[in-house]
């Protein structure tokens, strides 16, 4: 591992140090590593772009794209960052394009529809505990809305910061901007968030 | 310290301690502060509450045929057989001395002539003479006598 590799990756460097390793080796031929990248990461990457798209058939081709990409990409590889970077900075582009694309057809129909046709509302059966199950799938629902209305690069900010516990740093070189930039970013989603989900306390 | 709100110095500090994410140090500090400062205390309430309806939100599972489909769709995306991972790499070269070959042929003068033009170059004045006499008696020949008187008129 080159030397300005290690300083690139910091105090916290021993899953980069393992997962860059093993991308390498993937450059090499060894498809036992990209199998083991993808045992590691394809449902955290799923769960973000799924967050990020809220359609679970587009997340899940939209993940596969990634690895793909990933994959075919290979030869290429050289550890610049954090492999974990490299593969958000992916799947946020995949993200933020069909988000783009699907606003160019589609205006926001589609998220009211799946809204009010989608699973989160339908009750299996007349269990005990249905009228919990039913306050909790509208509370989620109300998240899930407040996330979607969130502008989409405060949305993938706030996702990677909640959910893949990524700092600052590493979400400003994800999304191509800098660390006072993603602050930003944060502080104004967040401050949406707080207003739009103030009654759930 | 600052008031991370009004002064709008160390707002992270704010997100970070409601997510419970802040180290000792700072930890103390932000709560020092809190005691004297009801926005930053509502700050952090609110945020928490953002923060923990955020937690319960769950993501549906992955399909089971996840891998399946991707390795299918990296298969289909690799050269199919040794033929073509043979020939790949010498599209770039075939089209290179393709390329080479054009330049040469046209920059070479004498590489093409223009049939039609050096057949007019090569026509002497007395075989053109020739020709219009040719055409001349061929005229005559084919008119009928009305046609010849008319013709003949003057005009």
């Amino acid at each position: 591992m080159p030397q300005w590799v290690k300083e690139d990756m910091g105090a916290t460097s021993l899953a980069f140090d393992c997962d860059a390793e093993l991308m390498l080796r993937v450059r090499d031929g060894d498809g036992a590593s990209f199998a083991l990248l993808l045992d590691k990461y394809r449902v955290s990457v799923a769960h973000f772009l799924y967050r990020m798209v809220q359609d679970q058939p587009v997340a899940e081709e939209l993940a596969q794209e990634v690895f793909l990409r990933v994959y075919k990409s290979r030869e290429s590889y050289e550890p610049t960052a954090k492999f974990t970077t490299w593969l958000y900075r992916i799947a946020t582009h995949l993200a933020l394009n069909w988000l783009r694309d699907e606003k160019n057809e589609r205006g926001q129909e589609r998220l009211d529809e799946v809204a009010e046709d989608g699973p989160v509302r339908e009750v299996a059966d007349r269990a005990p505990t249905v009228e919990h199950q039913m306050v909790r799938q509208v509370k989620l629902e109300e998240v899930r809305k407040a996330v979607a209305a969130l502008p989409d690069k405060q949305r993938a900010a706030v996702l990677m910061h909640k959910y893949e516990e990524m700092d600052y740093s590493q979400i400003a070189k994800v999304l191509s901007c800098s660390e006072s930039a993603v602050k930003s970013l944060l502080f104004r989603a967040y401050e949406t968030l707080r207003v739009r989900l103030a009654h759930m306390a | 310290m600052n008031c991370p709100i009004k002064t709008q110095e160390n707002r992270e500090w704010l997100l970070e301690y409601s997510a419970g994410q802040l180290d000792r140090e700072r930890t103390a500090m932000i709560e020092r502060h809190m005691e004297a400062c009801p926005a930053c205390a509502r700050f952090v309430e609110e945020q928490r509450v953002v923060w923990d309806a955020l937690g319960q939100w769950e993501s549906p599972e992955l399909s089971a045929d996840f891998n399946r489909r991707l390795y299918q769709k990296i298969d289909q995306a690799q050269p199919s057989s040794w033929l073509q991972r043979f020939w790949r790499p010498m599209v770039p070269v075939a089209a290179m001395c393709l390329l080479i070959v054009a330049g040469v042929v046209l920059h070479t003068p004498t590489a093409v002539v223009n049939p039609v033009h050096s057949h007019v170059e090569g026509v002497e004045p007395e075989q053109v003479e020739r020709t219009l006499d040719d055409l001349q008696m061929l005229r005559e020949l084919s008119m009928t006598p009305a046609q010849e008187a008319n013709s003949s008129r003057p005009m």
